[in-house]
């Protein structure tokens, strides 16, 4: 056997571990016995197409501009996503009403309304199963001892960016062998103006006066 | 010891064994991911034999509501023999949307899913939807990591959408709960979850014990009187 270097080791074992992890989702628990789901390792030029996607919703969505900025600095080290995807239309037959609808053909017949992050409506143990695979997927790798998170904003974005054809919704589980764990603190990005800024936005009710009181 | 207390001391510490695994899947489910970190999924354990067969009958009593129940029949068979269930619930996804605006109800918006009119409690729906698609798959999150765990520690486990379902029926859940599953655990040499034979639901022990009873209780009550 020839020396291996440890970065090759670490890549190596990167890869390794994400083939275990997109088995982990596959053989998952699902409803029905069904295994619609679809998968996809994302590549160089997809990560940064689903970064650049991400920063520019910017003020529309602070949360995805802010893991968009992550993502850019989590490519410079060992980095994989794996993007889990699904389509809406139920053939469980469980017509539990959860979607909406009564039975699961008037699902099937509604029209699609369609948006950047996901077309709906959605079948709901669908939407289950995919996340049961993702939580599969994010337990395996934790397992592994790897750096690990769940993204729902990678796998909107993955989604608007087509990176995976023919799905309706995605989710992306993420993991990284960096020196640091990369996802144990995601606001280092925000300088303090910034956070305040953003704060007083998103959660109004912590900084607004008395009942009553005048909105300066 | 005698022979008759130690087979009575496994037949504690089995339910023991059931106690405590249940409340370390709670656990397990409590830590895993949900999204925003929002606390929006409970977990409540059903360990008492009275409390599983009110529910197993409300999970029948369903079953004869819609032809595409019928699977809740088994259902029912498979939790009686289960040692303990656990329910999960989805609070918010029924009163709360997520204000994410993922269109994975087809409303594109929160605000216009907030108008939209959900379904009626009636007989034939097991959940009044409309619900907030994003907010209810923490409850994948929870279920799944009760079933990591219980894979960890060896305990048998099965996934019922029937008994949430029921369970939201009967009032035992939270108020404004939106939607629930339960895992049903069992600590038994055979698990009553998987590999069940076909008809499982009308040929079991306890059918059978009560076709004897029917076809000999005139005998019995000739005896008696």
């Amino acid at each position: 056997m020839e020396k291996i270097e440890m970065g090759e080791l670490i890549a190596g074992g990167l890869a390794r571990a994400l083939e275990l992890m997109a088995v982990a989702a596959y053989t998952a628990i699902k409803f029905g016995d069904r295994n619609t789901i679809k998968m996809a390792a994302m590549g160089s030029d997809e990560l940064e197409t689903i970064s650049e996607f991400c920063f520019s919703l910017g003020d529309m969505s602070p949360l995805a501009a802010r893991d968009g900025r992550a993502l850019q600095s989590m490519v410079k080290e060992p980095f994989a996503m794996l993007v889990i995807g699904d389509t809406r239309k139920s053939d469980l037959n469980y017509n539990c009403g959860a979607c909406g609808y009564s039975t699961c053909a008037e699902l099937n017949r509604a029209e699609m309304v369609e948006a950047l992050t996901s077309n709906g409506p959605f079948c709901m143990f669908k939407a289950i199963n995919l996340h049961m695979a993702a939580n599969a997927a994010a337990a395996a790798a934790w397992r592994l001892g790897l750096q690990c998170r769940v993204f729902g904003t990678f796998g909107f974005a993955a989604k608007a960016m087509e990176s995976m054809p023919d799905i309706d919704t995605a989710v992306a589980v993420a993991v990284s062998a960096a020196k640091n764990d990369p996802f144990f603190d995601r606001h280092k990005y925000w300088t303090n103006d910034y956070w305040d800024e953003i704060f007083r936005k998103e959660f109004p009710t912590f900084v607004r006066g008395f009942i009553g009181a005048v909105e300066e | 010891m005698s022979r008759e207390k130690a087979q009575k001391q496994f037949e504690d510490d089995r339910k023991e064994a059931v106690h405590i695994a249940s409340r370390l899947l709670l656990a397990s489910g409590t830590t895993s991911p949900r999204v925003g970190g929002v606390g929006e999924c409970t977990m409540h354990i059903l360990e008492d034999e009275c409390t599983i067969e009110e529910l197993c009958q409300e999970i029948e009593k369903m079953a004869a509501e819609k032809e595409s129940w019928d699977f809740f029949k088994k259902d029912a068979a498979a939790l009686r023999d289960a040692d303990a269930i656990m329910l999960v619930t989805s609070l918010r996804s029924l009163t709360d949307p997520s204000d994410i605006n993922c269109n994975l109800c087809g409303y594109l918006t929160c605000d216009y899913m907030r108008k939209a009119d959900k379904l009626e409690r009636v007989p034939g729906v097991a959940y009044t939807g409309p619900l907030c698609a994003f907010r209810a798959t923490n409850i994948s999150y929870a279920v799944g990591g009760i079933v990591g765990q219980a894979r960890q520690l060896g305990i048998d486990h099965g996934i019922f959408w029937s008994a949430g379902a029921a369970a939201m029926r009967m009032g035992i859940l939270p108020r404004n709960t939106g939607f629930a599953l339960a895992v049903g655990i069992s600590v038994t040499e055979k698990s009553p979850f998987r590999d069940v034979p076909p008809r499982s639901d009308e040929i079991n022990e306890r059918t059978m014990n009560d076709r004897i009873i029917r076809r000999l209780w005139p005998q019995f009550r000739s005896i008696y009187s």
